[in-house]
């Protein structure tokens, strides 16, 4: 056991770090606390009994209201997308050799590693010219560069570590490979189905970029109406501001939270195994 | 899969037989792989290989949104040939890099740091693991939009506890140690669960050996821990280049590429080209120069991936 003085420095450091790093953020929630007053108070407030009128203020925003809508059916379609088409493609990657099999797996990879701006340009002109721009679909079909690799990578992860009797005994059994992938594969990786689900949820719900493209007032995202917020000059409704910030971060802390385990795996593309 | 499966299916196909009452091999199961991963396959050429080669075709043109899709005059390498022409392209490019290189050390050092504390088995280590990785989980957006008001020079905490008045996203030079700074401080703690991840695999026998020999506590780190680390170094500092090569959403919120294209990175300069000026072929062209550094950073990943799939 280390000594005494050294456990209490390794505290002192860890919890200078954490207040650093925390600060921005508890200062932001601060913020998103106070009436406009207390707001541009100087010097700065720093104990002040907190108000919850810019909460309300944004949660009966329309147009919050809607890219809130717009984030969540956005999100939820990249996810299902992904899932749907990932993981049977995640499954023969693990389990079957078969031609191009390398190549597939590392061109997933690549579609991760390019930057995002690049597809962007042109699927911006193929989008327009098919009169998908500033549609919903044109962003969840944009969503699946980057969250289809993702689900692949982690849920390849998951389907090597499984035991490979396990269908093998259901194949003699006589089910079709189908039936064995259904019915006793899938049940099994579960929590792998959760951990990439969870993982991309948090790539779609966080990006601006494609959004930013892709949509229109009436079918923009949270980080696009954030942007809109602070474009230019930062104004005066730092509170509403704040908190609007808030409710956008809050879910997505929440996720990670819920897949801490397998984060290792998904942020590194498989690189690392957490 | 082929010897052991066809073996155990020998072994019992008159069982198989029995219970199902199929043919063995059906058409599907036959196919099975292949089909699998059809749909990943369509999805992703419609996705990613048309638009790619699309954007070859488009840069090596002179397309204005008016046409139509094939509509534009075929200009050959007329597009890049202006690019690298250009002062505030081949200035991008530089800052670009530079910027890569900075910031990424940044985050090894500090993300290290972080990892190496975090790694101490002490009572309530956990909690503080789970606060440090806030920051990496917000909304890019979201984060950058926080710290334009943390810096806000006439009302922002940071100038209060500074007792200055900084313009710091008004100038240059501060503009971009912003943009790094608000970088660094969401990327660092990926660093450090990624080398965490790497400091908990490590094997315990080489330091305990060197405890036993005499060794002091820096002679075990930069002798021992960090040769070993280094796989997990090298893959977070490619991947955290691969990302911050393409730094886009706090540019966009914090300076938008100002002043002075100080902040100006590629992916900030395509953007602007592309979907402000609306010249799209001239923004193709930026894109694939991009794309062609990013693959050289995505082949070197790669390499590492295969090696550790070798072993």
């Amino acid at each position: 056991m280390r000594k005494r003085s050294e456990r209490l420095a390794v505290y002192a450091a860890l919890t200078a770090l954490t207040v650093l790093f925390l600060f921005p953020l508890v200062w932001i929630l601060g913020l998103s606390l106070k009436t406009r007053l207390q707001v541009f108070a100087s010097p700065p407030l720093f104990l002040w009994w907190p108000t919850f009128e810019n909460y309300a203020a944004t949660l009966s925003r329309a147009d919050f209201g809607q890219a809130f809508v717009n984030s969540l059916l956005v999100s939820a379609g990249a996810v299902s997308t992904s899932l749907i088409v990932g993981v049977p493609a995640a499954y023969a990657l693990a389990r079957f050799q078969f031609a191009g099999r390398n190549f597939l797996f590392f061109a997933l990879l690549s579609m991760r590693m390019l930057p995002p701006i690049a597809v962007l340009v042109p699927m911006y002109v193929l989008f327009s010219a098919f009169g998908l721009t500033t549609t919903r679909t044109s962003v969840i079909l944009a969503y699946t560069t980057f969250s289809l690799p993702l689900v692949v990578w982690i849920m390849r992860g998951f389907f090597e570590d499984l035991p490979r009797e396990l269908e093998e005994s259901a194949w003699v059994d006589g089910a079709s490979r189908f039936q064995a992938f259904f019915h006793v594969v899938l049940p099994l990786i579960k929590p792998g189905l959760v951990a990439a689900c969870i993982l991309c949820l948090q790539l779609a719900w966080n990006d601006f970029l494609f959004a930013a493209v892709l949509t229109n007032n009436a079918t923009r995202t949270l980080p696009v109406l954030m942007a809109a917020f602070s474009g230019g000059d930062t104004g005066v409704d730092w509170g509403g501001m704040t908190a609007s910030g808030v409710l956008v971060i809050l879910p997505v802390i929440l996720f990670s939270f819920a897949a801490q385990r397998h984060l290792v795996a998904g942020l590194s593309s498989g690189a690392v195994k957490g | 899969m082929g010897e052991t499966s066809q073996l155990a299916a020998l072994g019992s196909s008159a069982k198989s037989v029995r219970i199902a009452g199929r043919r063995r091999t059906s058409w599907v199961d036959r196919h099975f792989a292949r089909l699998a991963v059809l749909p990943t396959t369509v999805l992703m050429l419609l996705v990613f290989g048309i638009p790619l080669l699309f954007s070859a075709w488009l840069s090596l043109e002179g397309w204005s949104p008016d046409q139509n899709l094939f509509g534009g005059k075929f200009n050959g390498l007329a597009n890049y040939d202006d690019l690298l022409t250009d002062p505030e392209f081949i200035g991008s490019l530089i800052l670009t890099l530079q910027y890569t290189v900075v910031v990424v050390t940044a985050e090894l050092g500090v993300g290290l740091g972080i990892a190496l504390l975090l790694n101490i088995d002490l009572p309530w280590i956990g909690v503080f693991r789970t606060l440090l990785i806030i920051p990496m989980m917000i909304t890019p957006v979201v984060a950058a939009f926080c710290w334009k008001l943390l810096l806000d020079p006439d009302h922002g905490v940071i100038n209060y506890f500074l007792q200055q008045h900084i313009v710091w996203l008004g100038r240059p030079g501060t503009a971009l140690l912003s943009v790094a700074v608000v970088n660094i401080w969401q990327n660092a703690p990926y660093v450090a669960i990624l080398l965490l991840a790497g400091l908990r695999s490590l094997p315990t026998e080489p330091v305990e050996a060197a405890k036993i020999d005499g060794a002091s506590r820096f002679q075990m780190f930069w002798h021992i821990t960090l040769p070993l680390l280094r796989p997990y170094l090298m893959v977070a500092m490619l991947l955290r280049m691969i990302f911050e090569f393409r730094s886009f959403d706090n540019v966009y919120v914090l300076t938008s590429g100002g002043p002075a294209n100080s902040t100006m990175t590629l992916s900030m300069y395509t953007y602007l080209a592309s979907f402000v000026r609306f010249d799209l072929s001239l923004g193709a062209a930026a894109a694939w120069m991009m794309l062609l550094i990013s693959l050289i950073m995505c082949g070197f990943f790669i390499a590492l991936v295969r090696r550790r799939d070798a072993n």
